[in-house]
């Protein structure tokens, strides 16, 4: 391993710094998306395919099958944690979307704004319902 | 200066090519998907609901177009969950030569097809 000398260890750190003031380096946490979407996607995986079937199975149902299964403990917990990884997934998923096609710096950030706050009231309303099904049992 | 960008070069300049129709259908079925989501919590907040909203919903499922729906949520899921799995090898490093690329392409399609097929059978028999 080649050693650095004093001076090239200042003469890095000045050069990173620099660039980090003009915006050009690295902000070390350009990462942290591209994993969110990965983990959430493997995540994704199991509990899709979980809650897909058993949704299609229920959307045709009465009201109180539907109630009944969402509200036992197994399907409640598991539909709370397939409601997280999906709008977390979502959340990002559109963000790479946006940052391909929208060019404006303001308008990526209010679309990106726009698609967090509505993750989180749908999220948020998602799984309330959830829980009312599950305490109210 | 007006440069041409990458949605506007596909069907005029490109040639069809499985990865890239296959690339462009992972993002739009997660769009649709996405937008999907808003009616999967309106589903979830009518069953906690009940009454009324949840008699509206339901008419609404049950109905042609809702039908169709939910019918095209279940193969743009299939699809986006196949096809995601396919990224997935890509990130760990396999799949990349163009051969085998095309081909679990393909795999892809013929998958999203039997998923989407067996799944609505199972629900509807």
């Amino acid at each position: 391993m080649p050693k650095t000398s004093l001076q090239d260890a200042t003469a890095l750190r000045d050069e990173t710094m620099l660039r980090r003031v003009r915006h050009l380096g690295s902000a070390r946490d350009g990462l942290k998306e591209w994993q969110v979407q990965r983990w959430t996607a493997l995540a994704l995986i199991p509990l899709g395919l979980f809650f897909t079937i058993s949704m299609l199975s229920l959307a045709r149902s009465e009201q109180m099958t539907a109630a009944a299964w969402l509200g036992s403990p197994v399907p409640a917990l598991l539909t709370i944690l397939f409601l997280a990884a999906l709008f977390g997934h979502a959340v990002v998923g559109l963000r790479s979307v946006f940052d391909d096609y929208v060019h404006t710096r303001t308008r990526l950030i209010a679309a990106d704004l726009l698609v967090r706050a509505l993750a989180i009231i749908l999220g948020g309303a998602a799984v309330l319902a959830v829980l009312k099904l599950f305490l109210g049992r | 200066m007006e440069r041409p960008l990458s949605p506007f070069m596909f069907p005029v300049w490109y040639r069809f090519q499985i990865g890239s129709v296959l690339s462009i259908l992972h993002r739009l079925t997660g769009i649709a998907l996405t937008v999907g989501s808003i009616l999967l919590t309106w589903w979830l907040v009518a069953v906690a609901a009940g009454g009324g909203l949840f008699a509206a919903t339901h008419a609404f499922i049950a109905s042609p177009i809702g039908t169709l729906l939910l019918f095209l949520w279940s193969a743009a899921f299939y699809y986006h969950l196949c096809s995601g799995i396919r990224h997935l090898a890509w990130d760990a490093g396999y799949g990349f030569e163009i051969r085998t690329a095309n081909c679990n392409g393909y795999a892809v399609l013929a998958a999203t097809a039997l998923l989407t097929v067996i799944t609505w059978l199972y629900v509807l028999l």
